[in-house]
């Protein structure tokens, strides 16, 4: 079991210093102490984390002692900044979130240097530029080869909208967009993706892409809700931690889903395992063995038993509590001793998902296995998959399957090793889909033979860039940023059917549906929406039962404790079918700012509202997945969503003299300058000479600035990306 | 993966011409004229007018419904005798009451095991593939009979999104969704005075314009046309079919107060305002665990509401004109696992009532276990290619997919003709 970032684990070992701390860990109350603001004006959006002007921090150590503006102090490594909220580890494992603005100004200098030493980009700006410019080398190649040019270079207005929906999720607000037009640098574009990619927004967008993946939902069944597990993903993020720690981590956690975050990626399918690692298999390398769960793929190399011998890997380790299940679902039957059955299914939940060492590998084959192979029925033994016949003389196959407790570690060691034959290419691969809206290689579930992809030596070079990245994301994204083939004009739908598509330019896509959200958030309440981040998971850790045995009076201990801590039982919304979220628990959650509500919306980002979003909610009719199968986020048109649209609140929300939009053309000295302005808010562009007549003359035909908005919001340049 | 890149916009445009833009607010001209050759007549041809298609996701266990077992088999449930001669278990009191007015098929059988794969085969009559996607029944039916109403859609999606319900075909077959059926249709009122809402959509169609003309790409296009057909729909006074307020109290009841019961209510009134097409979800049917309290609680919403569908369009005189088939993903395995049982698609059960299925028939069988279907194995294909053939669509004739490749409704399945009376 291991909470610890990695970055972490050596400085703290190195640090001999006791430490001491005067807000004890444990109750939510105390911990939000050091974090909430006294009432009073809210609190202003963090900077971003860039070098401090004011006093110089000493940043050789991530240790500090921490004060804040009420003299209370502790003693923590720094882990991450993310708009006002600093995460602090102390020596035990406990995290805190500070509240930068309550900070001692020193202890906020420290936290804003050491933000950015962390954020020091690995790679330097020369390797940037070379590793940039071999992409559009090997692209342009290929377009050559095949009589097909570059698409032309995107205009700064066009590079603006795209870079902030690529990197932070949401468009620009007019003065960000207006503030980067008129920058006359020339290295202004490479800045503007190094400022993004450090920002909060940053993690709020990845976030949401692996949520996707993931299949990240509050609950997990039986009541089991799986927050630890979001606020475990979100600090990882956060903290850029590299993707094979992140994939590592996940596979050898131990611990139930109310202790351990990490524990909450194998929980998700703790009740059906074999589905758990073909979706592992397809996520991590692009293994297409779905199909062979149940018979000899009928297209690819893979074998059911290829399935069942990866399998066994996990064949030691449960994941579902089944006894304890029903012990538990008997007291809450009973209603013994008063414990409501809600109750009972609440607590017992987070505790039957968990993650323990069987001591025992006991998969065996089904018992209508209908291959000659091995025997129906007999045990599995653990063995890797290979895709070529060199592939076992790697590195990353050297591995022990004779320990049972061991068979996760060795298994995850083999498949996060930067000379696994697919880690590394796989998630370059779904990096660049995520950015060009396209993959190399698709679909980017089957990476069985490599020299299907659209340009191998592409991808090659992906992944080359991706093992030099030490597989760090934002380091991989910020060379595809700087490639002049994503820097140029967006294609049009290409027809796949009729040859790859060669990547003259990025696609021309719908926002997400979390892009769009985010986007109107933007417009109707500013950029400090970037600062309001859900946090659910800390107080699970209250409801695990000691020893989880399932009595009335290990309930009533854990019921108790919540109770002191300030803790109310239940669900913060999204748990009930289509029900829509209960505000007034939800915003007891915030950190950093709280979210507005207009117009019967919470204003709160995508990623830091329940998840998935409840079915009616705008981001469900916009395509945000139901998180049942990997990657099945949508960006497809529909009639409601055209209602939504005109007539339902989203539309009231941005024709609304108090949205950001419009307060800001309120600012214009004349009509031209409102409609400009509202342009630069939706667009990131000004209006041609016509447009601007246009709805100038309506204007004068009885429409208000607002109905303007209105059509800004309902046009098709909204919704789409170029 | 994003499924609309895998179609091409030039061939694409010609396609939604030869469509005949038959688009719900477009255009109701039919592709197929209804020359049907004689080979394509038969009995039940044509019959069913309007469809109802139940989904039980996640996989309805045969043994403990529509095919019950005895032996090493059999589940907690008791096998009922209905008044039809045939058994279900006891899970479905009411049901067993309308045994006589429906037809269960005990012969489906599928190689699909895996959830999202299996809803996709049973959804469209395909395997899922990483090439194209397929239509439901909904979009073959508006493709080969045309738009069933001038104003609103020809497919509806009662409790679950549309999820590429159109397939190949364009966009504007894609069915409505509704995810909450006592919502009704949401937003479907403008929030200001007329006169402004036609200026403002006035200003929007001006100022659109020029993006629609600078980026001639298929997927903005598909967007203007949903704004089209969303503005036909406002101003319709067929709006009043998605209100199941207009229902009396009582008769709501029997259908169950939930999401499931309400949903079969509002399709009963779509489909008898002239909504072709319309899929009912219920979920929460893979019952690897506590398969008795499953099959009490999400089965006693499915045994109340569909009884009460096929009672309610029976006394209404629309079951002979409107085919009601529930559906699942696959069945669920004979052996038990804990206290619930696994995936099994070798062997499962659907439903046909009315649309010219036979009254109190059990069509094919399984074998003792419940483990292989037996007689008349019946695939997901034969099973859409059934449905296809009551709706009058023909089976036979191929449609070129944008991409080139010709599909035909119910992948060449055959029907089962055992069903039509």
């Amino acid at each position: 079991m291991n909470r610890l970032l990695s970055t972490l684990i050596a400085t703290a070992a190195a640090t001999a210093v006791p430490l001491t701390l005067t807000a004890a860990p444990g109750g939510k109350n105390r911990r939000r102490a050091l974090l909430n603001p006294p009432a009073g004006p809210a609190v202003a959006p963090a900077p971003a984390p860039k070098a401090p002007t004011a006093p110089v921090a000493d940043v050789s150590s991530a240790w500090h002692t921490w004060s804040d503006n009420q003299g209370r102090k502790i003693e923590a490594a720094f882990c991450s900044l993310q708009g006002a909220v600093c995460t602090v580890q102390t020596k035990d494992g406990q995290t805190f979130r500070l509240n930068v603005e309550m900070l001692v100004p020193a202890d906020k200098a420290f936290a804003a240097a050491y933000a950015a030493k962390l954020n020091e980009n690995r790679f330097k700006d020369a390797y940037v530029k070379q590793a940039a410019f071999q992409i559009d080398h090997l692209i342009g190649t290929t377009l050559v080869a095949k009589g097909q040019k570059f698409n032309a270079p995107a205009s700064d207005e066009q590079f603006v909208r795209r870079i902030y929906l690529d990197t932070v999720g949401r468009v620009p607000t007019a003065g960000e967009a207006a503030a980067f037009l008129k920058e006359p640098a020339a290295d202004k574009r490479a800045k503007l993706i190094d400022a993004l990619l450090n920002s909060p927004g940053y993690t709020m967008h990845m976030y949401n892409w692996l949520a996707d993946t993931f299949r990240v939902k509050d609950e997990f069944g039986k009541g089991a809700k799986a927050y630890l597990f979001q606020d475990w993903l979100k600090d990882q993020l956060a903290a850029d931690r590299p993707w094979d720690a992140l994939v590592k981590e996940m596979l050898t956690a131990d611990g139930k889903l109310c202790e351990n975050g990490a524990a909450g990626f194998l929980l998700r399918d703790a009740q059906m395992p074999l589905d758990g690692v073909s979706n592992m298999l397809t996520t991590f390398l692009g293994a297409n063995v779905a199909c062979a769960q149940c018979h000899d793929h009928p297209l690819a190399q893979w074998t059911q038993r290829d399935f069942y011998q990866m399998a066994a890997f996990f064949g030691a380790t449960d994941g579902y509590d089944q006894a304890a299940y029903g012990r538990a679902r008997k007291l809450g039957k009973n209603g013994a001793a008063g414990l409501t059955k809600q109750q009972v299914q609440g607590i017992a939940g987070v505790n039957i998902f968990r993650l323990a060492d069987t001591g025992k590998q006991d998969l065996s084959y089904p018992k209508d296995y209908k291959y000659d192979d091995v025997k129906p029925g007999s045990t599995v033994a653990p063995h890797l998959i290979s895709w070529s016949a060199t592939d076992t003389k790697l590195p990353a196959y050297q591995i022990n399957t004779t320990n049972p407790t061991q068979l996760r570690d060795e298994f995850a060691r083999w498949m996060t090793n930067p000379d696994n034959p697919r880690f590394a290419t796989n998630i370059a691969n779904r990096t660049w889909k995520k950015v060009f809206g396209l993959a190399v290689q698709e679909p980017v579930s089957d990476l069985d033979a490599l020299d299907k992809a659209s340009n191998p030596q592409l991808l090659e070079h992906l992944t080359t860039i991706m093992k030099a990245a030490k597989f760090d994301l934002r380091q991989f994204q910020r060379v595809l940023f700087n490639s002049q083939t994503y820097q140029r004009t967006a294609s049009l739908t290409p027809d796949l059917e009729k040859g790859p598509y060669l990547f003259p330019g990025p696609l021309l896509r719908r926002m997400t549906a979390e892009q769009t959200w985010d986007s109107i958030l933007i417009l109707a309440s500013g950029p400090e929406v970037d600062n309001a981040l859900l946090r659910r998971g800390d107080e699970m850790q209250l409801f695990s039962l000691p020893g989880n045995a399932m009595t009335a009076e290990n309930f009533k201990t854990v019921i108790q404790r919540a109770k002191d801590a300030g803790v109310e039982m239940g669900g913060y919304g999204g748990g009930k079918k289509g029900g829509g979220p209960n505000p007034k628990k939800l915003m007891a959650a915030y950190e950093g700012t709280k979210p507005q509500q207009r117009h019967g919306l919470l204003l709160a980002r995508a990623s830091e509202l329940p998840q998935p979003a409840p079915e009616s909610h705008f981001l469900r009719l916009f395509g945000q997945s139901d998180r049942l199968v990997a990657d099945s986020n949508t960006t497809d048109g529909s009639v409601p969503q055209a209602l939504m649209m005109m007539n339902g609140p989203i539309g009231q929300l941005i024709s609304d003299p108090n949205s950001a939009a419009l307060v800001a053309a309120a600012a214009g000295k004349s009509r031209d300058e409102q409609i400009d302005s509202l342009y630069l808010s939706f667009f990131a562009r000004k209006p041609t000479i016509s447009e601007r007549s246009t709805a100038v003359k309506s204007l004068e035909n009885g429409l208000a600035v607002s109905d303007v908005a209105w059509t800004l919001l309902n046009s098709r340049e909204f919704l789409f990306v170029q | 993966m994003n499924f609309n890149l895998l179609r091409d916009p030039q061939d694409r445009r010609t396609f939604v011409e030869r469509c005949a833009r038959a688009a719900f607010g477009l255009s109701i001209v039919p592709f197929f004229t209804g020359a049907a050759t004689a080979a394509e007549r038969g009995a039940g041809f044509g019959k069913a007018k309007r469809i109802i298609m139940i989904h039980l996701d996640g996989g309805l266990s045969h043994i403990d419904s529509f095919d019950p077992k005895e032996g090493a088999s059999k589940g907690p449930g008791t096998p009922v005798s209905t008044k039809a001669g045939y058994q279900i278990t006891s899970f479905l009191p009411e049901t067993a009451k309308i045994a006589d007015k429906i037809t269960v098929i005990r012969s489906m059988s599928a190689k699909v095991g895996v959830h999202e794969n299996a809803r996709y085969l049973m959804r469209t009559g395909f395997e899922k593939r990483g090439t194209i996607v397929h239509p439901t029944l909904g979009a073959w039916g508006q493709h080969y009979l045309g738009a069933s109403s001038k104003t609103l859609p020809s497919s509806v999606c009662v409790n679950q999104n549309s999820a590429h319900g159109n397939g190949f075909f364009p966009a504007t077959y894609s069915p409505l969704p509704i995810l909450d059926p006592d919502g009704g249709l949401a937003n479907s009122k403008t929030t200001v005075p007329e006169e402004k809402a036609a200026k403002r959509q006035q200003l929007l169609a001006e100022l659109d314009s020029s993006f629609s003309k600078r980026v001639p790409d298929e997927n903005v296009r598909a967007y203007n046309d949903f704004y089209d057909t969303t503005m036909q729909l406002m101003k319709s006074s067929d709006l009043a079919a998605f209100d199941l307020t207009a229902e009396k109290a009582e008769l709501r009841e029997s259908y169950g107060r939930n999401k499931f019961g309400q949903g079969c209510l509002l399709a009963r009134r779509l489909v008898e305002n002239g909504v072709r097409f319309v899929e009912v979800h219920s979920g929460g049917w893979d019952m690897h665990k506590e398969l008795e309290d499953g099959m009490e609680d999400r089965g006693g919403e499915f045994d109340r509401a569909f009884a009460a569908l096929v009672s309610d369009l029976d006394s209404r005189g629309l079951l002979d004109s409107t085919l009601v088939a529930v559906t699942t993903e696959f069945g669920r395995k004979p052996n038990f696992e804990g206290n619930g049982r696994g995936h099994h698609p070798l062997a499962f059960s659907t439903v046909l009532a009315g649309g010219g299925a036979k009254r109190g028939f059990v069509y094919g069988s399984s074998d003792a276990k419940g483990y292989k279907a037996q007689d008349n194995p019946t695939t997901p294909g034969d099973f859409h290619a059934t449905i296809a053939w009551a709706a009058g669509m023909p089976i036979e004739k191929e449609v070129v997919a944008p991409s080139g490749r010709p599909f035909t409704v119910g992948n060449k399945g055959k029907p089962a003709m055992g069903v039509f009376a």
